[in-house]
Order: structure tokens, then sequence, then C-alpha cells
């Protein structure tokens, strides 16, 4: 238990301070460090990612670890490497890794990004909605992923699945989004979103 | 001769670089935002509203604060199962079996009753968005988003159901308020809707109604249209007929426009969407030059944006006679709104000229901004008992009544 959740549950004192921090210590970091070890050789240490195909996990919003990793389980989202790993992932693990990742620090990784790209990239999330969902920060919320300072060529390569409707998609919002963009846009976005800094 | 040819094909080039330049604006003007967007105004664009996602996992029976719930006086709500990530739809089968759907994760689920405990057993995976559930004659049907499936003489199969068979496979596949609610009608077909595949716009054809589809023949008619996206239905215990949820469309302001309890004595019936909402509302882009007087009205508003899904008339024996042929309705519970409203069961009850009214039954779900829950479905059981399901904790609560 990290001291900021010990001393948020000393000082929550009522009954619904109490449920609210008793549901968010259901899932357990320390059960999902445990079990991120098998993460680490693809993912790289605490979720940031050293291989530019793979992405960094580091700080995703718990839900939306949890949602890609029922995906991978249930074969909506398919990967070589991924989806044996997460076959036999129990909903707890779901819970223990979301709640890991989550809590690690963003090492943004080396990237030297056209800077003409990533504001024309700038103003096309601005026009594609992307903000709408990823935040004013792209750090994302909830089921929707942090996509600032995520690798670059793992992005444009999602961005390009989403287009062609083979990316699992938890409601259809992406795979609509990203209809409207053309391999321009797609490379403007991914230099914006992979050259914004975590903050 | 030669020049004429050259020239005619020069024309013939401009004409197409201009139709094709004039098609890529085309495509360009017509890219719709995410379906969830349209409709949004130009100040609403830096909004932090967006669509709730509940946890794909279940919470712990002992950790969902059910003791926060307020009912009326004589009332008592119990947590009656645990542990169905997602559970959304309520169907109950002729052995006492309650089925239990998911949307956004793949499984659907039977509930056995023994008695002090439920058994929980997850029946099939794999499928998509499978919201829908209804029995008839031994069989489970599911409603995927472009399916219905039958798992027949499943209650028998509970722990080896069978391969299901395709009733029908030719649905639209739009995710956007493409799950479907299922409801059997006095008439032995199956009922759904085929939801509008946007937030606003001009549905297909194929879209934004309610169907309904023998199940042997797999012949599928349409019921109701100017249907938004109806997740819940049910048929009058006495006159038969329809009555059924809408959603409203979003981005209309906090107030505007409320979820619907409508009501289809017949088929063929236009409810509105997407030119009128809540009976007298025009569209402020698509409801031009419409009268709201061209379609039906709904008996009743619900709130807006309150999330209005299942419903079910209460034709149990247990509450006291005022509740007998009252509807309970499952207000999900919003996320277009800045002040959360809905995240209650509401009782709607009628008075001596039939005129409805509704009340908060189940309450003490929000405080403040903050909540605990989300109810989906409602299911009246033999003894006249009340299910609710709840799709934040993965669980099944039981209402009760004694004096």
């Amino acid at each position: 238990m990290s001291s900021a959740r010990r001393l948020l549950a000393q000082i929550t004192g009522s009954i619904a301070g109490a449920i609210a921090v008793a549901s968010a210590l259901a899932a357990d970091v320390e059960a999902g460090r445990a079990k991120a070890q098998t993460c680490a050789a693809c993912h790289g240490e605490g979720g940031n990612s050293a291989n530019p195909a793979v992405p960094s996990l580091a700080r995703q919003p718990a839900l939306f670890t949890m949602y890609q990793l029922m995906m991978f389980r249930d074969g909506r989202r398919k990967d070589p490497q991924m989806s044996p790993v997460a076959a036999n992932l129990t909903d707890r693990d779901l819970e223990d890794l979301g709640a890991y990742f989550a809590a690690q620090k963003v090492v943004a990784p080396a990237f030297t990004g056209d800077p003409a790209k990533a504001e024309a990239g700038s103003q096309a999330a601005r026009g594609y909605h992307c903000l709408s969902c990823h935040g004013a920060n792209l750090m994302g919320s909830d089921q929707i992923p942090r996509i600032a300072s995520q690798h670059y060529q793992y992005l444009r390569t999602q961005l390009r699945l989403y287009k062609a409707r083979t990316r699992s998609d938890l409601e259809g919002q992406m795979t609509s989004s990203a209809q409207a963009l053309s391999d321009e846009d797609i490379e403007n976005l991914a230099q914006f979103a992979a050259g914004f800094p975590p903050p | 001769m030669q020049r004429d040819a050259r020239h005619n094909f020069m024309r013939l080039m401009l004409g197409a670089c201009a139709l094709f330049a004039m098609s890529a604006a085309l495509v360009q003007a017509q890219t719709p935002p995410p379906p969830w967007t349209q409709g949004r105004s130009a100040e609403q664009e830096s909004s932090p509203l967006k669509p709730l996602a509940p946890p794909p996992t279940a919470t712990p029976g002992k950790e969902i604060p059910l003791a926060k719930a307020k009912l009326p006086p004589g009332f008592k709500i119990e947590l009656w199962a645990e542990g169905i990530p997602n559970a959304r739809s309520l169907a109950l089968g002729a052995k006492g079996t309650v089925f239990v759907s998911t949307r956004l994760r793949t499984e659907v689920y039977a509930v056995v009753d023994r008695g002090g405990s439920r058994e929980v057993k997850m029946i099939t995976k794999g499928l998509n968005s499978p919201n829908g559930v209804a029995f008839k004659g031994g069989a489970l049907y599911v409603a995927e988003i472009s399916r219905v499936l039958r798992y027949d003489n499943i209650e028998d199969q509970l722990d080896n159901p069978p391969e299901p068979k395709v009733v029908i496979d030719t649905l639209p596949k739009d995710l956007p308020h493409g799950w479907k609610f299922l409801k059997v009608g006095p008439d032995g077909w199956i009922y759904f809707d085929v939801g509008a595949p946007c937030n606003i716009c001009v549905p297909p054809a194929t879209h934004a109604q309610i169907v309904r589809l023998q199940p042997e023949s797999g012949t599928l008619e349409t019921y109701a249209m100017g249907v938004r996206h109806s997740v819940g239905m049910d048929f009058h215990p006495v006159t038969k007929e329809l009555w059924f949820t809408d959603n409203g469309r979003d981005w209309l302001g906090d107030n505007a426009p409320s979820d619907e309890l409508n009501r289809a004595p017949r088929s063929g019936l236009h409810f509105g969407y997407p030119y009128c909402h809540q009976g007298d509302t025009l569209d402020p882009e698509l409801g031009k030059n419409r009268r709201c007087g061209e379609f039906v009205k709904p008996v009743l508003k619900l709130g807006p944006h309150v999330a209005a899904l299942g419903m079910r008339f209460y034709d149990g024996k247990m509450f006291p006679a005022e509740y007998h042929n009252n509807i309970f309705i499952a207000l999900h519970g919003s996320w277009n709104r800045n002040e959360k409203s809905g995240y209650n069961l509401t009782r709607v009850s009628f008075g001596p000229n039939g005129e409805p009214k509704a009340e908060v039954f189940v309450g003490g779900i929000l405080d403040g901004q903050n909540f605990w829950g989300r109810l989906v479905d409602v299911l009246v059981m033999r003894d006249g008992s009340l299910l609710v399901s709840d799709d934040w904790n993965g669980a099944i609560y039981r209402i009760t009544y004694s004096k």
C-alpha cells in the first residue's frame, strides 16, 4: 500500500469514504507488480516499453488496461504474443494489473518528431474530436487510453488498424472516428501524440 | 476530328477531376464525428462529458453498499446474486432459471436458486454484445448485435449447453445502439429494437425501429418506427399492448430532451425520432419543416438523460394491491448531464382515468455526483418478488414486501 493510499485511508472516516477506499483497494497494486513480471519482457520495467512496436502501459487508466486484457482473453483483440498470455488471466488478474500499471510513472521514450507534422496533428486532433475522450492532456481516463508519449510506431499502426476496421473496439467509437483519417492525418496524429509530454 | 477527340478527352478529364475533387470534399464534409458526439454544439466541444464504461469485472457482494438504498416502508432489498460481471438483461425460464446477459463482455449466465443460495453458471461466451435474452418454449434466445441465437431445452442442459441454432444473422452490424433487448410477445413473436446508429441522424430505413421476429420461420417485420434506442419493453398484462422505454438524444442541454415511456397499441406507428423528441420538441436541425403532431406522443416523460432501460409491469401478488399492473423502470443514470440524474428504480402508477405518475421506488444510489450502482433490468419472479440487475457491480438484487 502506498503511503498516499494509507494516508487517504486514515483521513477518510465517513462510511462513504471507507467504501470508496475499500473498493479502490480491491485491486491490489502489489499483487499486480508480481503478476506484471511476465509483461516486462516486452512492455519494459514499470510498463515503459523500449520497443517502438510495443505500447507503453505505465499510467494507463486501470479500466483501459482491464478492458484490453479482457478483449485479448475473449479473442476480440488478437496478437501472437498477447493472446496466449491473456488466455488464462482471471478477472482478479485484470484488476491487479490494471491497478499496477495505472500507478506507474511514465518515462517518455526518446522520440525525434517532425514539429510541422506534430502541429498539423494538433490541429487534426481538435478537428477529429480526439480530445473529447483522450483529454486535453492526452492522458485518457477510465476506458480511454493515455496516448501522450505513446510510441509513434504503435500509434500509427493502431490508427491504421482502426481505419481498416480490424482493431477490436469496445463500442465502435475509434473505428468510426478513424474512417475519416487520411494517411497524412494518421502520420500527423501519431507524431502529435507521441511527442506530447506526459504531465 | 482528332483535335475534337482530344478536346473531348480533356473535357472528360477535367470533369472527372472536378467530380473527384467534389466527391472528396463531400466525403470530408460528410465525415461524421464519433456517434456519441454528433449533434454537439460548438460550445459543447470542450465538455468533459463522455459515456461511462462500467468496470468489466464484478464487485464482491460484501463491498456493494446496498444498505444505502432507500425503499418505501415495508419493502426490503437484498443481494440475490453476485459475480456476474456486467450483468444486464434478465429473463425467467419455465423451471425458474434466471438468465442474465452482458453487453461489454461476451458471456450469458444462468442463475439457479438453491433455496438459501444461488448458483451462477456461465452458459455461453464469445458472443458479440449479447445484451438480449428471452425464454420461449424451453429455449433461450440470445440477441447479439447482428444475430439472434436459440439454445434449445436449455434448462435441462445448463452444465453442458447445446450449440446454438442461428435464428437470424442478417441484422445490421452497427455497434452504436446496436445491442438489443428481447421480449416475447403475446403473439409468440420476439420483439426487439434496431437502434439508431448515431446520436442524431436520419437513420437508414433498417434502423431506429422496433421489429418483431417470428422465431420458427425467421420472418422479420417492422413494428414501430421513430424509436432511437429502446432497451426495455413489456406487454400490458391485460390489454396485451406493447409498452417500451426510449432513450432520448444527447447534447441538447442538461434539461432536454426527456427519455420516454411509450405505448404502441398496434404496428406501424412512428414515435418521432429523429424529427421530434419527447412528443413536443422538434429537433433543432432535423425537425425543420416537421410537426410533432405527425408522431405518437409518449405516455410519460421520464426525465432528461436518465437512461431509461429495462421495464416490467408488476403482475405479482407479493406487493400491495395498489402496485398491481404498475410499471417498474430501471433508470441506468445519466452521462450527458452536468448534474447527474436517474440512478434509481422508478415506479409508474396510474390514476383513476389512467393518468400516469412516476416516483422513485429505489433511491439512495446517487449521492451528490457519486453513485455506487447502475440498474439495468427488472424481472417479476413467480413469488411476486422483484429482481433488479446492476451492470456497474455485476450483481442482482431482490426486492420483497412484508407488512
